[in-house]
């Protein structure tokens, strides 16, 4: 039994971070504040759904960064993209007229082309992906605060404003919002092409030894780039939920975006290294986040008591999974 | 009287038992040769004993003390030292810097104490009559002197147990013998020297005794004047090793690749000139040549992985090929395997599945959907036949022991089902057992046709499987040689034509 266990642990990276949610949560539900009628206000279907919405933009830039870093690289430019997508969004709608079905179009396309500059600099140029999607990352917030004349635009709707379609965004369906739909769905998506498609594979190959992977066969340069452009398309859908939740594009958003998704990444067990890691641990790591500011938040502590057991928890995170702390906690 | 004792080792990673119930013990003074196949434990039980493995039941017994190092500083505090396959010198610091690294000599302001690290490190090398200045670079002393770095530096700790895993893998015949010297001064001393290699002839030249693993146990202890070199064998393989017949078997005339004066060059630099050789189906040709004469260059040009242009004819198959990308030649089912296994070959991340299957995920896919079952029975087929020793196909392939690494390394390419395999040093680190398992593939894989290069730095080797063999001295070829009419003296001389100009 207990060489089952630590072969289970051996075998699937997600368990750790999967086991630490869900310790997380019953720790959640037992410290939850308790309203005036007896009820656990942690556990109320609206908390729980509302903590699902708060997470989802996050979540599915994660996912998107979680592919980039198996393949040992980085994407600094995530935030930016969201606020430029949700730039392109805000406009789209109300000052183009593109309508629903364009404007969507155009704020992923938009995503793509900064992923594909990404990849195509890295693989192609040589360049380090630290470097490039750090200068994406500044090109990209410079370009949706010149679309926006640096500010930001609200949207309406009614008369020659946008479509009524766009309202899907903030609707629920079964008490739950339509963007934690998207980003389950997304979640899903993902995990099936690191599972069970050529493209998973070749990605975990890159990261594991990029070297072997050329001699191997694999087209290294285009599975890369192809890593990043979906980094840049989840990015923008994130950017065009932002920005439909938010009723308005503001090219300042999405600032630090970037290092929340990293953050939800490594707490996920994936590591920088690269050739390592599932999505779900991500989604783990993303809950693990998610979970920890509600019942924060439920109990009135403070922003900056937040962030600090926020850094905290990352490095506590990393230190269950990786190295010698691994060795006492599995085989004893 | 033991000054080492390992008294019931039993190491297991992931959950799997590597090592099973170690006990011996070995005297002060003597060296000691400790052989066994790949896998059979013998690093794993040195990684032990020098601290990098701590996590381990049983017990170490040092002169009579229990001991258990936590690191590798400890070892070495407690007089044990390692001398690695791989030199651990950085070639931009100098002979001194590279002996008292980690540990250099300090005045009372924390500054280095250069003046003494120096005296110290001539005072250390003047016992091997060291020729150069210990300010020279170490990069730039010739390979066999920088082992003799690694073993001043093992000397400056005072250590009285010196482990040397396969010091001689990388040293020339001569740099052999002043190797033997500088160890047998070592043993007067009264150092005691335990001794990982895989060649027989050695082993017998300089050990007192040898200890033999098995499959992660002890097998015994003899003397090596009551034994003899096919009783060690025996004993490491459990079998007897029986000898190769190779006979050129050229299944027709066509041919799978031919070249006529190619000369390659790479940033307009010849790097290889006017080679000139043909290969048929079912015909093993062995490339021979010291370090940097070309041979490595010349698979990795002929499999598309180096950027680089050439001139001549170039034929594959009987049309003109030009080497694109090593994804264009498994399409041709042209495959290669780099001598480089850690850093060219293995995904240590990935099973030992996915490390096999990666080349060939294309026809194993619908619709980019891999299909699973399928995968496994193809996988499992070929492990199979190629007798790979491993727990399951789905243990990380970083687990097994460099001879399996490479065997699933083999069954990467083989899968590609090639018609021009390009081996590059496919022997290299691999133990006798395995190595006559890897005659015995190339054997079979001639019948079926395959057109095989293969280089290999041993010329008996070389001798044994290859039907002809193609000497390059500095990027030119200087020899095309038929086998059955040749000799090592003869390989030899065309390896050194250039050099010697």
């Amino acid at each position: 039994m207990k060489k089952r266990i630590s072969e289970l642990f051996a075998k699937s990276d997600w368990i750790k971070p999967v086991l630490g949610f869900v310790v997380l949560f019953i720790l959640c539900a037992a410290f939850s504040p308790i309203s005036s009628k007896g009820t656990n206000i942690f556990l109320k279907f609206d908390n729980l759904s509302n903590i699902l919405r708060q997470v989802s933009e996050i979540g599915i830039i994660s996912i998107g960064m979680t592919l980039v870093i198996i393949t040992s690289g980085i994407d600094l430019s995530v935030g930016s993209v969201l606020a430029l997508a949700a730039t392109l969004t805000a406009f789209g709608v109300m000052d183009w007229q593109l309508g629903f079905s364009l404007t969507i179009i155009v704020a992923l396309f938009a995503g793509a082309l900064a992923g594909l500059i990404n990849g195509a600099l890295t693989s192609w140029g040589k360049i380090q992906a630290f470097i490039v999607t750090l200068a994406m990352m500044t090109g990209a917030r410079g370009f949706a605060l010149f679309i926006a004349n640096s500010n930001s635009r609200n949207i309406g709707f009614g008369e020659a404003a946008a479509p009524e379609a766009f309202k899907i965004f903030t609707t629920s369906f079964i008490g739950i919002p339509f963007p934690v739909f998207i980003f389950i769905g997304v979640t899903i998506i993902f995990s099936i092409v690191l599972r069970k498609i050529r493209f998973g594979r070749y990605i975990y190959a890159i990261g594991s030894n990029e070297e072997a992977a050329k001699l191997a066969g694999i087209r290294v340069n285009w599975v890369r780039t192809s890593a990043y452009i979906f980094a840049g398309i989840l990015a923008a859908l994130a950017g065009i939920i932002h920005s439909a939740q938010l009723y308005q594009g503001n090219p300042n958003d999405g600032i630090a975006f970037e290092l929340d998704a990293i953050a939800a990444v490594v707490i996920g067990g994936t590591s920088l290294k690269g050739g390592k890691g599932t999505l779900e641990g991500t989604l783990a790591g993303v809950l693990i986040i998610g979970l920890l500011s509600n019942i924060l938040g439920l109990h009135g502590v403070q922003k900056d008591f937040q962030l600090m057991l926020k850094g905290a928890i990352i490095v506590a995170a990393v230190l269950l999974q990786e190295g010698s702390f691994r060795f006492s906690f599995v085989r004893k | 009287m033991s000054c080492l004792e390992f008294k019931n080792i039993t190491k297991a990673f992931s959950g799997v038992e590597v090592l099973h119930n170690i006990s011996f013990g070995i005297e002060k003074g003597k060296l000691f040769a400790l052989i066994g196949e790949n896998g059979a434990g013998k690093s794993t039980l040195m990684k032990i004993l020098c601290g990098v493995l701590s996590d381990y039941k049983g017990s170490v017994i040092l002169n009579e003390k229990k001991v258990r190092f936590r690191n590798p500083r400890e070892a070495e505090n407690a007089g044990i030292a390692i001398i690695h396959q791989e030199l651990n010198l950085i070639s931009d610091l100098n002979v001194a810097e590279n002996i008292f690294i980690g540990r250099e000599p300090v005045n009372v302001l924390g500054f280095i104490d250069f003046k003494r690290m120096y005296t110290e490190a001539e005072n250390i090398l003047a016992e091997f009559n060291f020729p150069y200045a210990v300010k020279t670079k170490v990069g730039s002393l010739p390979i066999g002197w920088q082992q003799m770095i690694e073993i001043s530096k093992a000397l400056r700790l005072k250590a009285e147990i010196i482990v040397m895993d396969e010091p001689t893998s990388a040293l020339s015949e001569s740099e052999i013998k002043f190797l033997f010297k500088q160890i047998a001064r070592l043993k007067e001393k009264g150092k005691t020297i335990i001794y990982i290699s895989h060649r027989m002839k050695e082993i017998f030249e300089i050990a007192d005794e040898a200890v033999i693993l098995r499959d992660g146990a002890y097998l015994g202890t003899y003397v090596m004047s009551e034994i003899d070199q096919k009783f060690l064998i025996n004993k490491m393989a459990g079998k007897e090793v029986g000898t190769n017949n190779t006979k050129p078997n050229l299944i027709s005339n066509k041919q799978i690749l031919s070249l006529e004066s190619v000369s390659v060059y790479q940033n307009r630099n010849q790097i290889l000139s006017e080679l000139s050789f043909n290969l048929k189906p079912g015909e093993v040709i062995g490339i021979a040549g010291l370090l940097g004469a070309g041979r490595t260059e010349l698979l990795k040009f002929l499999y598309g992985a180096y950027e680089s242009d050439f001139k001549g004819e170039l034929k594959f198959r009987n049309d003109k090929y030009t080497p694109h990308s090593p994804s264009k030649s498994i399409k041709n089912k042209i495959v290669y395997i780099s001598e480089d296994r850690k850093t060219e070959g293995i995904f240590p991340e990935l099973s030992n599945l996915k490390n096999s299957s990666i080349s060939i995920l294309a026809s194993l896919s619908n619709f980019g959907f891999i299909r699973k079952k399928i995968e496994d029975k193809t996988v499992l087929s070929k492990i199979g036949e190629l007798k790979v020793r491993m727990n399951s196909i789905h243990q990380h392939i970083q687990n097994l022991s460099g001879g399996n690494q490479q065997k699933v390394l083999l069954s990467r390419v083989l899968l590609v089902n090639p018609e021009l395999l390009l081996l590059d040093e496919p022997t290299r680190g691999i133990d006798v057992g395995s190595k006559q398992e890897f005659y015995n593939l190339i054997d079979k894989l001639k019948k079926e046709g395959m057109g095989i290069l293969f280089t290999s730095s041993e010329i008996q080797e070389l001798l044994l499987v290859s039907d002809r063999i193609l000497v390059l001295s500095q990027g030119k070829q200087t020899a095309l040689l038929e086998t059955s009419k040749t000799n090592s003296r003869e390989i030899l001389n065309f390896a050194f034509k250039e050099t010697l100009q």
